[in-house]
């Protein structure tokens, strides 16, 4: 029962702090919608040079292609040669492409020219996809050329996208944005919230008080989770309604696995305040650690492309397996069935952060 | 003169005698960039596959050959022993992220001089993954297309098409990430460490000392940040070396260029982390206000992980004013591809006027605060 | 001496910051029912001794007795036992003097009519305006005033007090002084330290800290008359020189 007051208590500071209350319920809709743009940009509009050497027809056409299509932005076009190298370090265009006509005359009397693309293969995944690209771009101009010969090609492969029929990148991203920003905003809450106890000394009345360490623990855990919900709701309905993302699976698990998360991603934030010496060393450990989670949960790369002894390091690693399970009942609507595996996983991580932090609580408060 | 030295030599000791901030000075960088450098990859090195062979033909069984064959897809089954029904329910499972299916009459209709079909049945959730996986299939189906068309009698492919990657050959997502990651780390530690040691100086009530004392405004940032900035460039040093030795990133271009573009660019950190301490009352909301504002922009606006080309027009605006836009640009164009001075005028300049820009701000807000608390 | 046994039994407690000792081996006792002075300079280790008395604080070496109880091995009852008010007042400024009120009688377990008696009293007290505002935006006068009230709601035997009168206005300090009166004749034992010398004829018995270490103790007059000293500043003073060498 005591506990109510406690977690009264700190709902009414929240309210009472209006940046506070401002980056909780305002800026997660702005930065979901920001971040929903940024992350789920496909490629587009690569720059891209045109250098045209031959006199065939057939290269003419092929640019006027790459012109029209949306997927290129054309830069620059030539008729002569020119330091391909130095172009390319500019960095005016990722990718020239050149048409030549074959030296040796004999090979089909030169019907179509040689084409050269030469890649700035630094960004090797703009690279890859730009390739794609043109690589598509080529095989419609001779499947069409074919085809007014009355010709094609003995095999044609037929691509059938299952999930994701569009191939919308939002549709992938955007339900994994909810959980990072889950993320940022509860472990900052919770750290912030017990370093103001400790500015304010009132942590020294809260530890002489008739409270024990379960109650305290509880009186910090309990209004957070509470406003992660409710964020979490938030940022799902930013990501449905404004984005359009289909919603395939179960909401009664979607809840379960989040609530399961924060109690992980709590228990941590308040192990690193009670483990730090200052503030200025949680707030770092806490930044740190964001980043960490954030670039080896599988957000942005695939977590199977890390190696095997760091993917450990993933396979600890809370928020991997709440993007999983929210990008499969999102996208698959896949059940428990499903993804059980990555629950337990996730039930365990937290199962054990929240024992570990709070074996630490008890021996900070009886210090 | 000897008035700054004082400051500057206060906040060494700082930095130095508290074994903490040291290791979260330059361990923490270090483990951040191995960790990563071998964690964020596009590279597809494997693609779970399963082939429904329904022809069983000649034919047939060279094209699930020649797929085997590609390296990237990894088969699970073969033949017409996977049921298409199980294989979908592996697709949903994520075991799978392929499914080929080879039709009936395959080898019948090929035989016959006709034209064929292969489905390919894809995992689209992963939009980057789905696009790969479809090009890889691509181009075994073209190989495959060639060699067949070459049985006919007829020529080859007409169209010879000969892609070359410049300064990255083997296409290793390395090269594009660890030089940015160098330029997110530099901007974090110069923007983060700044704006709490202020904030530390400010709730520990020295900071009022620094306001009473004779010194100018000017003279106090130049001492609180010149240690901060050797700091960042060592740090950045430290971990070009690591990145050159250990990941085995080319260095191709000239380090003093970098030096001057790395001074302009930590400058520009540092400010920022002035301007957000003197607008935040404690170290709470510094942190979260310095969070906000280097990290999401500068992952994600800056060209760091998604590339600038493909944004729209308003969020393409908001990353010219994002001082890690240009570094990045200049970073990578100086490390991977021996990019020279001339390459970067713009670059240049625009992270000269943002630089200029941030410490004059940085400067005026600090004097009309000190005016303030007087 | 057949006096009652003490209240507050410390014996030779030390505490070491790394290489720093703050207290250096000091004993006292406080009788139930006594209202203790402890005086001493900022920085002479008032704050330390009081925090390592409530158990907030770790011991280095030595103990502490409440009641007869080592407060190491019965921490939680000793707790009971103990009303502390820390240095800052140490209230939720985001809070109003009622909201706070509510908050630390719920957490001490006040039943609830007894929670709503407690604040009708606070409002015959204090105007109830100033109580509907956060505890930050109030005078320091009233802010300690709450905060002592808070120290008292669940009814502790003993009280300590760290520095309860820093920053408040002299009217402020006599009503505050009355209180503790008052408590005391409720049959209150109380430690109040604090660095305002002129307090120390409130007390029953004064404990002189310095560096560490308690430089002179008993009653201030019996002080005063054994030492041969016209004010209870000249015998700090005097104190201090002769222990300040060390």
């Amino acid at each position: 029962m005591k506990l109510r007051y406690l977690v009264k208590k700190e709902l009414i500071e929240v309210m009472r702090q209006k940046e506070l209350l401002f980056l909780m319920f305002v800026s997660p809709v702005i930065q979901i919608v920001i971040l929903g743009y940024v992350v789920s940009t496909d490629i587009r509009h690569v720059p891209v040079g045109l250098v045209n050497l031959s006199r065939n027809q057939v290269a003419e056409r092929v640019s006027e292609r790459v012109r029209r299509s949306p997927l290129f932005a054309v830069r620059f076009e030539s008729r002569r040669s020119a330091d391909y190298l130095d172009l390319l370090k500019q960095g005016r265009a990722k990718a020239i492409i050149v048409f030549r006509d074959p030296l040796d005359r004999k090979r089909s009397a030169a019907t179509y020219p040689e084409v050269q693309v030469l890649m700035d293969g630094i960004d090797s995944n703009t690279a890859m996809v730009a390739a794609g690209y043109f690589n598509g771009i080529i095989k419609g101009y001779i499947l069409d050329d074919l085809a007014r010969r009355g010709r094609g090609l003995p095999v044609a492969g037929r691509p059938l996208f299952r999930f994701n029929p569009q191939l919308r990148s939002i549709n992938y991203m955007g339900p994994g944005i909810v959980g990072f920003l889950l993320t940022i905003i509860t472990m900052f809450l919770t750290s912030a919230s017990l370093v103001r106890e400790k500015e304010q000394q009132t942590m020294d009345t809260l530890l002489m008080s008739r409270l024990n360490s379960l109650e305290i623990y509880l009186g910090k855990a309990l209004p957070a989770v509470l406003i992660g919900l409710i964020d979490m709701v938030i940022g799902l309905l930013v990501v449905i309604l404004w984005f359009g993302i289909p919603f395939r699976g179960s909401l009664f698990f979607l809840f379960l696995a989040s609530l399961v998360y924060l109690a992980a991603i709590l228990s941590y934030a308040l192990l690193i305040s009670v483990l730090s010496a200052t503030t200025q060393q949680s707030m770092f450990f806490a930044w740190f650690s964001l980043i960490l989670f954030l670039l080896m949960s599988g957000f942005f790369t695939p977590v199977a492309n890390i190696p095997q002894p760091l993917r450990l390091l993933a396979d600890i690693n809370p928020l991997r397996y709440l993007i999983q399970i929210i990008r499969e009942i999102f996208l698959k609507g896949n059940g428990i069935a499903h993804f059980w595996k990555d629950l337990l996983a996730l039930a365990g991580i937290a199962a054990s952060l929240v024992s570990v932090s709070l074996l630490n609580f008890k021996r900070f408060i009886s210090r | 003169m000897g008035r700054i030295k004082a400051i500057i030599v206060k906040e060494f000791l700082h930095i130095l005698r508290d074994p903490r901030s040291l290791t979260m000075v330059f361990i923490t960088p270090l483990v951040m960039i191995f960790i990563l450098g071998y964690s964020v990859s596009y590279d597809l090195d494997r693609v779970d596959a399963a082939v429904i062979d329904h022809s069983q033909g000649r034919l047939s069984r060279q094209l699930v050959q020649s797929i085997a064959a590609n390296g990237v897809f990894v088969l699970h089954g073969r033949g017409a022993s996977l049921p298409l029904d199980r294989a979908e329910e592996m697709l949903r499972a994520g075991a799978l992220r392929a499914i080929v299916v080879i039709p009936p009459g395959f080898d019948r209709r090929l035989a016959a001089g006709a034209a064929a079909e292969v489905g390919l049945v894809i995992d689209g959730s992963d939009v980057n993954v789905a696009n790969l996986v479809q090009q890889y299939s691509e181009r075994i189906l073209l190989e495959f297309n060639a060699g067949l068309t070459a049985a006919r009698g007829a020529t080859g492919l007409p169209l010879r098409l000969d892609t070359k990657m410049y300064f990255n050959p083997e296409a290793r997502s390395q090269f594009f990430f660890i030089p940015g990651l160098i330029a997110v780390i530099m901007l974090m530690i110069s923007a983060l460490l700044t704006s709490l040691s202020i904030s530390r100086e400010r709730e520990s009530g020295s900071l009022a000392l620094l306001f009473i004392s004779p010194l100018r405004s000017g003279e106090i940032i130049v001492g609180k940040t010149v240690p901060y900035i050797i700091v960042a460039l060592l740090d950045g040093a430290v971990i070009l070396l690591f990145a050159r030795f250990w990941f085995g990133i080319p260095l191709r271009g000239s380090l003093l260029v970098l030096l001057a573009f790395a001074l302009l660019y930590i400058v520009a950190g540092l400010s920022l982390g002035i301007l957000i301490s003197t607008a935040a009352p404690t170290q709470r909301t510094a942190m979260l206000a310095a969070l906000l504002i280097t990290m999401l922009p500068s992952f994600l606006l800056s060209g760091f992980i998604f590339p600038l080309d493909s944004l729209s027009p308003v969020l393409r605006a908001v990353s010219y004013a994002i001082p890690a836009t240009y570094f990045l640009r200049i970073i990578r164009g100086v490390v991977l591809k021996g990019a020279a001075l001339r390459h970067f005028w713009f670059e240049g300049a625009m992270l000269l006027v943002l630089c200029a820009g941030l410490l004059a701000a940085a400067t005026r807000k600090f004097g009309r605060q000190r005016k303030a608390a007087q | 001496m057949s006096r009652a046994a003490p209240a507050i039994a410390v014996r030779d407690l030390r505490k070491n910051f790394g290489g720093f000792q703050a207290v250096r081996g000091i004993s006292f006792d406080v009788a139930p029912g006594e209202i203790v002075g402890f005086l001493g300079p900022n920085g002479a280790g008032k704050t330390t001794t009081i925090k390592m008395i409530t158990g907030l604080l770790a011991i280095t070496s030595g103990s502490v007795e409440v009641n007869g109880l080592d407060n190491r091995r019965e921490l939680p009852r000793v707790k009971r036992m103990l009303g502390y008010m820390s240095q800052k007042f140490s209230l939720y400024p985001l809070l109003t003097a009622l909201e706070n009120i509510e908050f630390f009688g719920g957490i001490s377990g006040l039943a609830p009519h007894d929670l709503k008696a407690a604040m009708a009293r606070m409002q015959e007290a204090v105007p109830a305006p100033v109580l509907r505002q956060k505890i930050q935006d109030v005078p320091p006068g009233i802010r300690q005033k709450v905060a002592l009230f808070v120290c008292l709601l669940p009814d502790p035997g003993i009280i300590l007090l760290d520095e309860p009168t820093s920053g408040v206005d002299p009217e402020a300090r006599r009503g505050f002084w009355n209180e503790i009166y008052g408590l005391k004749t409720r049959g209150k034992t109380l430690l109040v330290s604090t660095h305002n010398l002129d307090e120390a004829e409130y007390c029953d018995r004064i404990l002189i800290i310095h560096n560490g270490e308690i430089v002179s103790a008993g009653a201030p007059d019996d002080l005063l008359r054994r030492e041969g000293k016209a004010s209870i500043e000249e015998l700090f003073e005097d104190a201090i020189r002769s222990h300040g060498q060390n």
